[in-house]
Order: C-alpha cells, then sequence, then structure tokens
C-alpha cells in the first residue's frame, strides 16, 4: 500500500472515532500498518504523525481508554475549516491580494485553494478578473518559525526557546508568553511576555533558535495590548542599553526628510537653514550604520562620544583617525 | 527536521482533501471542471480519485470504504462524509494570507480595499479558535506613508500617467528631480517602493516612497511593458545595468547577522572563522555605504574600485565630524 493511501486511512480513522485510538489499535486496525513489525509500525507512525502535522492536521494526545496509555485523535472542530461566510467580493479581493503576495507561494496557494474551494472565485493564482496587477508585498513570510509561533501567538501557548541577543556569541533560554508577531523593517519579531524578567520584551525571529518547545499552561494578553509600542521607533531607539539622546543635523537641503519622516521628534533651527532634530538613542552602532546611509548629508551633531564612535568606526577608510 | 508539508506527497494530499469536499457537494460534476478547479491535469485527478476508492475507515468492507463513482465524465463521491468540509488552514498559511493582505489594504485607493479588510477580518478566525479579540496578533509596519505620497502614485499608476518626483538619492547623495513612469508599488524590507522606468537614467528603478520629498503627477503617458512581473522585486532587489559583482570577507561576528540582511548570493567559511561572501550590489555607492557600515568587519574586497568609493565617502563622512 502506499504511503499516501495509508495517510488517507489514518485521517479518516481517527476523525471518525468515536474515542481515540492508542498505538496498538492504530496498528493492528487501520489498513497500511498491519503488515509490518513492532520497530517498523514505530518508525512509519512516526514519520506518519511528523507529516501530518507539519499540514496543519490537529493529531492530538489524549489520555488512553484505560490501561492509562496515550491514545490519538484528529478533533474535527479543529481540523475542519470553519464556514467563513466569504461573500464573492471578499473573496476576490483576497484573490487580488494573494496574487501580489511576494514568496511564500505554496502556503499561498494552499491557503487559497481552502478558501476559494467552493466558490467561482478562482483558487489559482493569475486569473483574477484579468487586470494587470501592480502591486507586490513581500513580507518575508518564508521563515519556517511563523508558523508554529504565529499558532503559539492563536493558542496562547507559553514556549521556551534559545534566543542570541545581537552581539552575543551564544543562545540563552528564554521562557515567553507570546503576545503578537511584528513584520518591520523586513524582519519578524515576537512581542510576549519575557516570564524570567516578567516584562514585555521583543524577540527577533531570526534570533530565535529553531527548537521551539511548547510548554503547558496558558496567560491572557493585556486588554488593548499594542506590540507596536514595543516596538516602535527607529532602529537606534531599540537596544540593551541605557537610552540616551543625540542631536542630528539635517542640511537645509534634507531637513525635508526629517520634517516629513519624524514629524513628531523635537527639532529647533540652526545655522544655515538646518534643522537639528533630537532623537532617542538606546543603541550607538545601529546610529552609527543609519547615519553612514546618508552619506554626509546628516551630522551627529551630539554628544562627542557618538561623534568620536562616528570616526573610529570609518578609521578602517580614513588616514586620519 | 519536520517533513515539508509542500513536497509532492503534501501538495497530493492536500490537494486531495480540498478536492473531496468539493465533489462531495457537487455531485455528477465533471472531471474537467474538478481538474480545471484544482488546476490540475485530468490524468491526475483520475490517478487521485482511484487512490481515494481504496480508501476508507477500518473494516474496509464495502460499507467502509470511500465510494468514487465515474460515470461516464461525471464524478459522484459518497461514504466519505468526514471528508466533507476541507482541511482548516495551517497557521503558516494563515499568517501570510493576512499579513500579505493587511500590507495590500493599507495602500490608498485600493479599489477593493473594504472588501479585502472584511476578508482579512475573516481569515483571521479561519484557525477556528474563535477568538475574535486580538487582532494585534499580527502587526505589518510599512515605511513611506508618511509624506501622503502613496495616494498621488496610486493615482499616476490608474490613470497610467507619468510623475514627477523630487527623490534622495543615496547613491549620488542628493536630492534629484526625475520624471518616472511608474509601473507598481512594491512593499519589501518594511517600506514601500515605487517601480518604474526612470528618464534620468534612462533605466528601470525602485524609489523609496519615504525619501521621496514631493509627487507632482503629470499627463505624459506611461506605458506598462507587458511583462511587467512585481514577483521580480523580491527583498527589493531589482537587476540593473548598474549592478556589479562584489567580493568580500566578513569577520564572525558580522557573519551573524549580515546575511539576515543583505541578498548574498554566495558564502563559505574560511579557517580563520571570517566568512567570504559573493553578492550583486546595486552600483558602487550602495557598495561603498555597506563596506563603511561593516567598518572594521570587512577585508578583502573586490573590485579596488569599491575600496576606493568606499574610502571616498569615509573621508567626506568623517569631514563633518572631526573637530
Amino acid at each position: 500500500m502506499r504511503r499516501i493511501e495509508r495517510l488517507i486511512n489514518l485521517i479518516a480513522a481517527l476523525l471518525e472515532a468515536h474515542r481515540p485510538m492508542t498505538a496498538e489499535e492504530i496498528r493492528a486496525r487501520i489498513a497500511g500498518y498491519n503488515q509490518t513489525s513492532h520497530a517498523a509500525f514505530r518508525r512509519s507512525f512516526e514519520r506518519d504523525k511528523e507529516a501530518l502535522r507539519a499540514m496543519g492536521i490537529p493529531l492530538e494526545l489524549a489520555p488512553g481508554p484505560s490501561t492509562g496509555g496515550e491514545a490519538y485523535h484528529i478533533p474535527k472542530s479543529r481540523y475542519y475549516l470553519p464556514d467563513l461566510d466569504l461573500e464573492p467580493a471578499e473573496l476576490a479581493a483576497l484573490r487580488i491580494a494573494a496574487d501580489a503576495i511576494l514568496g511564500s507561494t505554496d502556503a499561498v496557494r494552499a491557503g487559497m485553494m481552502k478558501l476559494a474551494a467552493d466558490s467561482d472565485v478562482p483558487s489559482s493564482p493569475g486569473r483574477a478578473g484579468g487586470g494587470r496587477i501592480a502591486w507586490g508585498a513581500d513580507i518575508a513570510a518564508e521563515q519556517p518559525l511563523l508558523g508554529p509561533l504565529y499558532a503559539a501567538v492563536l493558542e496562547r501557548s507559553p514556549l521556551a526557546f534559545g534566543y542570541q541577543r545581537a552581539g552575543s556569541d551564544s543562545a540563552d533560554r528564554r521562557h515567553v508568553e507570546p503576545y503578537s508577531l511584528v513584520h518591520r523593517r523586513g524582519h519578524w519579531y515576537l512581542v510576549g511576555r519575557d516570564q524570567d524578567r516578567d516584562a514585555v520584551r521583543s524577540f527577533k525571529v531570526s534570533r530565535i533558535q529553531t527548537a521551539v518547545e511548547t510548554r503547558p499552561g496558558t496567560y491572557t494578553v493585556p486588554t488593548r495590548f499594542d506590540a507596536g509600542t514595543h516596538l516602535s521607533g527607529e532602529a537606534w531607539e531599540l537596544g540593551d542599553s541605557d537610552s540616551g539622546t543625540a542631536t542630528i543635523r539635517f542640511s537645509e537641503s534634507l531637513r525635508w526628510w526629517a520634517e516629513q519622516n519624524f514629524a513628531g521628534a523635537p527639532a529647533r533651527e540652526g545655522a544655515e537653514g538646518a534643522l537639528l532634530v533630537e532623537l532617542p538613542v538606546a543603541n550607538v552602532d545601529a546610529l552609527v550604520s543609519w547615519v553612514i546611509g546618508f552619506g554626509g548629508e546628516i551630522e551627529i551633531v551630539e554628544p562627542l562620544e557618538i561623534r568620536r564612535r562616528l570616526l573610529d568606526h570609518l578609521s578602517a577608510f580614513t588616514d586620519v583617525p | 527536521m519536520s517533513e515539508n508539508p509542500y513536497g509532492r506527497l503534501g501538495r497530493r494530499l492536500q490537494r486531495i482533501l480540498v478536492m473531496l469536499p468539493y465533489a462531495i457537494h457537487h455531485p455528477g460534476v465533471s472531471v474537467d471542471e474538478l481538474a480545471a478547479r484544482f488546476n490540475i491535469k485530468k490524468r491526475d485527478l483520475v490517478d487521485d480519485l482511484n487512490l481515494v476508492f481504496l480508501c476508507g475507515l477500518p473494516g474496509y468492507g464495502p460499507g467502509d470504504l470511500i465510494d468514487v463513482t465515474l460515470d461516464e465524465d461525471r464524478v459522484y463521491v459518497e461514504m466519505a462524509d468526514y471528508f466533507a468540509s476541507p482541511l482548516r488552514l495551517t497557521p503558516a498559511e494563515a499568517l501570510v494570507l493576512y499579513a500579505g493582505g493587511t500590507a495590500l489594504s493599507s495602500l490608498p485607493g485600493m479599489e477593493n480595499a473594504d472588501a479585502l479588510r472584511r476578508a482579512l477580518v475573516k481569515v483571521r478566525r479561519a484557525l477556528g479558535r474563535g477568538e475574535e479579540g486580538n487582532g494585534a496578533a499580527v502587526q505589518i509596519q510599512l515605511e513611506g506613508a508618511a509624506g501622503g505620497h502613496l495616494e498621488s502614485l496610486q493615482d499616476a499608476l490608474r490613470d497610467t500617467v507619468q510623475v514627477e518626483i523630487e527623490y534622495f538619492s543615496a547613491s549620488r547623495g542628493e536630492l534629484t528631480v526625475r520624471t518616472v513612469e511608474p509601473w507598481g508599488l512594491i512593499a519589501a524590507l518594511g517600506r514601500w517602493y515605487l517601480v518604474g522606468l526612470d528618464h534620468l537614467s534612462g533605466e528601470e528603478r525602485m524609489f523609496r516612497v519615504d525619501r521621496i520629498k514631493s509627487v507632482s503627477v503629470l499627463d505624459g503617458p506611461a506605458p506598462v511593458p507587458a511583462d511587467f512581473d512585481p514577483g521580480r522585486y523580491r527583498g527589493a532587489f531589482s537587476g540593473g545595468d548598474g549592478d556589479l559583482n562584489l567580493t568580500l570577507e566578513i569577520s564572525p561576528s558580522a557573519a551573524r547577522w549580515f546575511e539576515d540582511y543583505y541578498p548574498v548570493a554566495g558564502g563559505e567559511t574560511l579557517a580563520d572563522g571570517w566568512r567570504r561572501i559573493e553578492m550583486v550590489a546595486s552600483g558602487e555607492r550602495w557598495a561603498a555605504t555597506l563596506l563603511l557600515r561593516l567598518g572594521r568587519d570587512v577585508r578583502a574586497v573586490t573590485p579596488e574600485s569599491v575600496m576606493d568609493a568606499s574610502r571616498a565617502l569615509a573621508e567626506r563622512i568623517a569631514a563633518l565630524h572631526r573637530g
């Protein structure tokens, strides 16, 4: 029997079973498992469980019938797509948006196939209305941890994972109650309560080590929690060092940029039509990097230490330090 | 490592689990319609149906197996009520649709934005937790909306007309005025970009919307090339004539983050822990900025012209900050 048949049989049996099935029952009763040795059965069953879970099929453990061992089932309420009641116009709009998502092609295709299966909206890309797609959104959703992290956010499952802070050589173990996922500057961040520090922290997803462990228990997200307030502002405002402020001079020709992008920051007029803007700084390296990006059009006026840090940073490329 | 849900097996199984509910609810649907709807070859669909025919519930007798009838070109599936609804979205599928849709719905002047927003609220429910409250579960922050320029650019795109923009060009380090034939708006790296034909350089360019000072919508026509494909601008990278092949070595500490941030074509770790990187840089000035950001964490750069550009740029920035 082919593996795909065995998987379909497994899903069917665990969806329909009146009570959870033990591994032995699965081996004895489900077609495709019965003819193998015990060890071979364990191996195929482990692989099959993993394959189904990777596909989002909620294969769950439950207490066994009498012996107290573990048994398996697929709760219908968590297997079936709930009726989302998507109207045709909503589905059509979603189809257009899905076509404009750059990357994650498989996930987008599979998702739309499920949502649009029973509608007249095409479930595969490129055929919606025939209009030209002028937009694209690359939200870097390939990162494989996003699925499990999002599941934890939705299920309010506390997590434990290894996390390597910027500039650190090793990872430390963090225990986190995930509140929210934020995409910012092309990167994903998990925002949640760090249980050991008893404070809300943000974690760059690319620095989370792959073995994320779901821990028992649950928690509540504070009402009106806004992840954005924990992860707003510029890169140099986020850091582990104490915050200070820096004054940046935007020349007359570039002051519009600050006026447009730092509308709320304290600012004063400087000489020769320049604008002096005061910015909070918690990560000096990130500020230095940002200033370099303007290629000599903006100047760190104060504090002196940051000016020196910039010069020091550039000294690999300049003759005079 | 967990199994790839979109490998050969995964794709086929997922397809079957979506196709079956449709066939169950539409007895007598034609093979052609099913194949077209699920975008598969007729032969593969018939294979799928023949496969399902062998599956069912323990017992596997006539009353337990899924009953598939192919009558002429008509498909009937019975005895499979447990497959009468599709499998829910995976968290990864729900996230990418929600996040991507949210990014696009934030564009001003999108024709179907209201319908899209309503759809996204429903997608948020698609995991079946019945949790309405945690709307903040996913947040997409995109720069470029602050100046109100997106609205004018959307107008120009809709009317396929040219725009004149005042643009702070990082590669020139100055404000430039340029006429652009807009082709599209792309969100990447957390910000909006305008893509189009730039009259100043005569080439296709990407412009960061947050670096646009002003937009004037002009009358001149802006035909969009028939082969324009937003998918080409993933990671805010557009291959153009200004590109150069850059090789550099970065320190172990820079190696930890570098490939997160920059599109890298190839990399290998050297005996002393440094890492040799090959990448395509969009012009010398861009490459020089990259090297200065790396500071002492970079060595062995080729071509040499990039080192010259880096020294000149470093001198310019340093001159402002000495004394």
